[in-house]
């Protein structure tokens, strides 16, 4: 790995030219209801000249919308986009963009994915022949010209995104999770490759978005790293300067230290360590179900078990192979069910949740469901249900309820793990045809439960 | 001298097998060619009263051919309008919300009914040629063909994934490169399999159209069908049998030379990676690659394209860059000034339709709405006729490896191959076992319309996955518990489309199969399929018109209710993709 470009590169960071900004943007999704689900709360983001910027947030917390609203692809719902101080109307021009998922035309070679966009330019096919065969060449690619991307592997592809990105010269390269589909060691190799190719101070591209929820990785590439935090909105939390000394070192003390705020920043904002207090449920507020399963937490309650009762959450992460992210989702749903408490960024197995690990199959429904009518959405179902007297109730009565008091909700996705949730505790049964939800009946004929029929009581 | 005489022994030598597959291929062509010509003396000829058929077998490959080319060249113009209504109705959300349920009444309306009406408007239209004939012939097939081809496309380009359109985006594709560079080759896979199923069924309009009487007029064309039925004429068995032998011979080379080469170069456009894919060989497309001739004829034109290439600057425009720029400029008032003409010939066709309707007496109201349910009784039980034999039939081929090697092609043929060429050998049966026309018919729309359900069967069979039998095997889950808890809910969503598909065949099949003319003499069977072409028969429109519409409702109301109720059902309960 030789950068001595970047390593020459020399900033003033007084007379940063802004390239493109993001002023106070807030948007908002259509629900197939008709309702605005508002995704972004307020974010303003600045690109200057030379520099990387990473933007850096679980899943979920509209990163890629934030890049999309820069590249013009999506209008925001407020504030406004400039590029070199002018508003921006429809696309962003001197933008292009390393998608994650390659996005690569599969009936398409190499040389034909790099070559069309230059002839979607009116660039003259002879030109463009010649300027796409060099920039396969710059990304490692030459002797691929005439694969197809189903021939080459994830990396390769990528490298194929990257040249059809570089091949029209952009003033500022966007790359959303660029790395992501791709595997490590080859992950590892790209981001050198695309620091060398950024530090050539005489070629485009002059500045570097991307998007992350990799902490080492922004942490190695980034000079600023901007984190995005919470669902539906999310907000600016914070933004990092990184002015390591390139090339960086993973192993080095300002590395890691770097790594551990940025550790700190995202755990303290997505778990708070004072919760809503106890008056605060009561009036009428519903907690939002984390969109996960309950073998899942079932398996993070186990996984803290056999380790002392004690985690942390980027622990847990790598050791279970999880995004970090997701893994915050987990405990935050297991914090809510009470099994676990989460000072810092550590995660401890609550007394209750020791006793579900060690319970039996069928005390541990009777745990979770007691567990589960404290939260206000399952006991007010529960409640109905049960003045039902046996009858069943539609489904959209509990999508009502979730639309009405979690307005700000993706209320299919919070109705499927209500229903994961409550199915789980044998608190409900769903019969999906009809939509029809009912008290669960044990039809065991050797033994019938009180507990159905009076659930936690 | 001696190194010339080298050089030419050494070219022969590198060609030794090649020439003569080159020659077939000119002499193939030059065939094609000729034909070509001939249909365009047959078109312009002067129009006749009746049709005279040379009934020897060495007339028939002419006739073959020109059936063949009605059929490619409406192919031809179902694509186009496909790619054109598709692409419209796929692009413009507002129109979408009106032209595709307009594509599905189209699609349920038995348009064999409106043959009699669209004949003698196109025949009038040229009285003295026989265009009128062949254009209404070539406009009947592509009715046949056109609405599922389309479906096909406007479901494919709504399903272009979001990242391939954002590149689009990105890197600024005008609608043109769009079109051709992401949108095209994305419905490529979906547009050849519509087209092969679309052309099979075409030979059944074509059959029908070729054989067409009205009373006493005759509006046979020359060509495989009216071969047939002059032969069933004259009672000669064995042109009989000739023509049934030309037509499994074209469809049979249909798909080796055009469907079989057209799907194996179609694979280069599947989207999904990975995972066990079966290569489909072509031995006409390896022929057609290894071809001397091809390769420097597509050499040659490669050259000519580039010496063309640099004096048009900038894009690669095609034929016609005003055009594509006019398109890009507006498309809004385009595609609104285009569906307001569209309501407006609608609306103009309501207003005609209805003024024909206040002519009719409500006795004939009454008549079409019995007669109607009588049809419908009879395309039920045609369906569950096909179904009570395919079902465990279509099981049995597509459950077993070797027997679909066998079944699958020979059931795709008989699927393609037209049953109207049949009716009058069933006929002649019938009538000797003494069964009636309205029993019989129920075996006439039975035999166009079985295919599909088995079709449909097998490929449900063969999609079961592996995994799910062997788990009843090794459960020891068998005979009839198994049909009931495996293969019958494994393959009833592809049951669903069978039926559906052979329903739809067998409306329109009525209205040739209630109503049969044999030996000279109509037979005919009470049902609303008989209304029709007795109306047609008798010239009376306003009858006609009342009868087509109670049909029209009465499909387009049983696909609103009991088949997407089957869908759904086959959807929530039955699908394995979920």
């Amino acid at each position: 790995m030789s950068v001595p470009a970047t390593a020459r590169r020399k900033r003033t960071p007084d007379a940063r030219e802004i390239l493109c900004e993001a002023r106070h943007i807030s948007h908002d999704f259509t629900l197939p209801n008709g309702k605005p689900l508002r995704v972004l709360e307020d974010i303003s983001v600045a690109v200057a000249r030379d520099e990387v910027v990473a933007l850096l947030g679980p899943s979920g917390s509209g990163k890629s919308t934030v890049l999309r609203i820069l590249a013009g692809l999506i209008k925001p719902s407020q504030g406004e986009v400039l590029y070199k101080g002018q508003p921006l109307t429809g696309l962003n021009p001197g933008v292009a963009i390393v998608f994650q998922s390659f996005a690569l035309y599969p009936w398409m070679t190499v040389r034909q994915n790099v070559q069309v966009v230059l002839e979607a330019r009116g660039v003259q096919p002879a030109h463009a022949a010649d300027r796409a065969e060099r920039t396969i060449g710059r990304v490692g690619l030459g002797g691929f010209e005439d694969a197809y991307p189903r021939e080459l592997s994830g990396g390769m592809k990528q490298r194929v995104g990257m040249a059809r990105a570089l091949v029209v010269d952009p003033e500022i390269l966007f790359m959303d999770e660029p790395f992501s589909q791709v595997d490590a060691l080859t992950a590892e190799s790209l981001r050198a490759e695309v620091l060398d190719i950024w530090g050539a101070k005489e070629r485009n591209p002059s500045s570097i978005v991307m998007v992350s929820h990799d902490i080492r990785e922004v942490a190695f590439m980034a000079n600023r790293i901007v984190v995005l935090g919470g669902n539906n909105p999310a907000r600016v939390r914070t933004v990092v300067q990184n002015d390591l000394e390139r090339p960086r070192d993973y192993q080095s003390p300002q590395c890691v230290a770097l790594i551990d705020t940025l550790y700190s920043v995202i755990t303290g904002s997505e778990l708070p360590d004072v919760a809503p207090a106890a008056a605060d449920r009561e009036a009428g507020f519903i907690e939002p179900l984390p969109n996960v399963s309950p073998g899942e937490i079932v398996g993070l309650l186990e996984h803290l078990d056999t380790r002392g009762g004690k985690g942390d959450v980027f622990r847990i992460a790598s050791q279970t192979n999880n995004e970090f992210g997701q893994v915050i989702t987990l405990v935050k749903a297991a914090e809510m069910l009470n099994f676990v408490d989460t000072p810092k960024s550590a995660v401890l197995l609550e007394p209750e949740g020791r006793r579900f690990v060690k319970a039996s199959p069928e005390q541990r429904k009777r745990i979770w469901r007691e567990q589960l009518l404290k939260l206000s959405l399952f006991r007010e179902v529960a409640d109905v249900l049960r003045k039902q007297r046996g009858r069943p109730i539609d489904k959209d009565f509990v999508l009502e309820t979730i639309v009405m008091r979690m307005p700000q909700e993706d209320y299919e996705k919070v109705f499927l793990t209500f229903i994961a949730w409550a199915r789980f505790g044998e608190l409900v049964s769903y019969d999906e045809a009809p939509g029809t939800i009912s008290l669960y009946q044990r039809r065991r004929s050797n033994q019938v439960t009180p507990d159905a029929q009076s659930p936690g009581e | 001298m001696r190194r010339l005489l080298s050089e030419v022994f050494d070219r022969f030598g590198q060609a030794r097998r090649i020439p003569w597959l080159d020659l077939v291929l000119v002499v193939g062509l030059a065939g094609l060619f000729l034909s070509f010509i001939d249909l365009g003396r047959e078109w312009t000829g002067v129009h006749r009263q009746s049709i005279t058929i040379d009934l020897s077998p060495a007339a028939l490959p002419r006739y073959t051919m020109f059936s063949l080319f009605r059929g490619l060249l409406a192919y031809v113009l179902s694509l186009g309008f496909t790619i054109v209504y598709g692409y419209w109705a796929a692009k413009d959300r507002l129109a979408g919300r009106f032209l595709l349920p307009l594509l599905d009444i189209l699609q349920s309306i038995p348009v064999l009914g409106f043959m009699p009406g669209l004949v003698l408007a196109l025949v009038a239209l040229f009285p003295h040629s026989n265009i009128g004939l062949e254009v209404a012939a070539v406009i009947m097939i592509f009715t046949g063909q056109a609405w599922n081809m389309t479906f096909s496309f406007v479901h494919s380009l709504r399903s272009i994934p979001a990242d391939l359109r954002e590149a689009a985006t990105v890197y600024r594709f005008d609608w043109w490169r769009r079109l051709r560079n992401v949108e095209l080759p994305f419905a490529t896979m979906g547009l050849v399999w519509n087209s092969m199923m679309s052309m099979a069924g075409g030979w059944f309009f074509l059959m029908i159209n070729e054989s067409f009487q009205l009373g006493d007029r005759d509006f046979r064309l020359p060509g495989i069908g009216s071969y047939m039925s002059v032969a069933v004429e004259q009672g000669r068995v064995g042109a009989m049998l000739l023509a049934i032998l030309a037509m499994i011979t074209m469809i049979v080379v249909l798909d080796q030379v055009l469907w079989r080469p057209v799907v194996v170069w179609a694979q280069k456009f599947r989207v999904e990676e990975g995972g066990e894919q079966i290569v489909m060989t072509s031995w006409f497309l390896d022929w057609f690659r290894a071809s001397r001739l091809v390769r420097a004829l597509r050499g040659r034109f490669r050259d000519l394209r580039q010496r063309l290439a640099p004096p048009q600057v900038a894009s690669a425009a095609p034929a016609a860059p005003e055009l594509r720029a006019a398109v890009a400029r507006n498309p809004r008032i385009l595609s609104v000034v285009s569906l307001a003409l569209l309501i407006g010939i609608l609306v103009w066709g309501g207003v005609k339709l209805l003024h024909l309707l206040q002519q009719v007496p409500a006795g004939v109201w009454g008549v079409s709405i019995t007669s109607a349910f009588i049809t419908l009784g009879r395309v039920l039980l045609s369906t569950l006729i096909g179904t009570a034999w395919a079902l465990p039939a279509g099981l049995a081929i597509g459950l077993s490896p070797r027997l679909s090697r066998i079944f699958q092609p020979i059931v795709q043929i008989a699927a393609s191959f037209p049953a109207p060429m049949l009716f009058p050998l069933v006929i002649a049966l019938l009538q000797w076992a003494g069964v009636t026309l309205g029993w019989g018919s129920i075996l006439l729309m039975l035999l166009g319309t079985q295919w599909y359900i088995l079709f449909n069967v097998i490929a449900g069979a063969m999609a079961l996955p592996a995994d799910l039998r062997e788990a009843a095997t090794s459960y020891r889950i068998s005979g009839w518990r198994r049909f009931r808890t495996v293969y019958f809910p494994g393959v009833f969503p592809y049951l669903v489309t069978g039926w559906v598909t052979a329903a739809g065949g067998a409306w329109n099949a009525s209205i040739v199969a209630e109503y049969v003319t044999f030996k000279g003499q109509t037979l005919r069977a009470h049902g609303l399929g008989a209304e029709i072409s007795s109306a047609a028969a008798a010239a009376n429109f306003p009858a006609l018109a009342a009868a087509i519409l109670v049909m029209a409702l009465l499909v387009v109301a049983f696909n609103r209710t009991v088949w997407r109720w089957c869908y759904r059902v086959a959807e929530e309960r039955f699908s394995l993709s979920r």
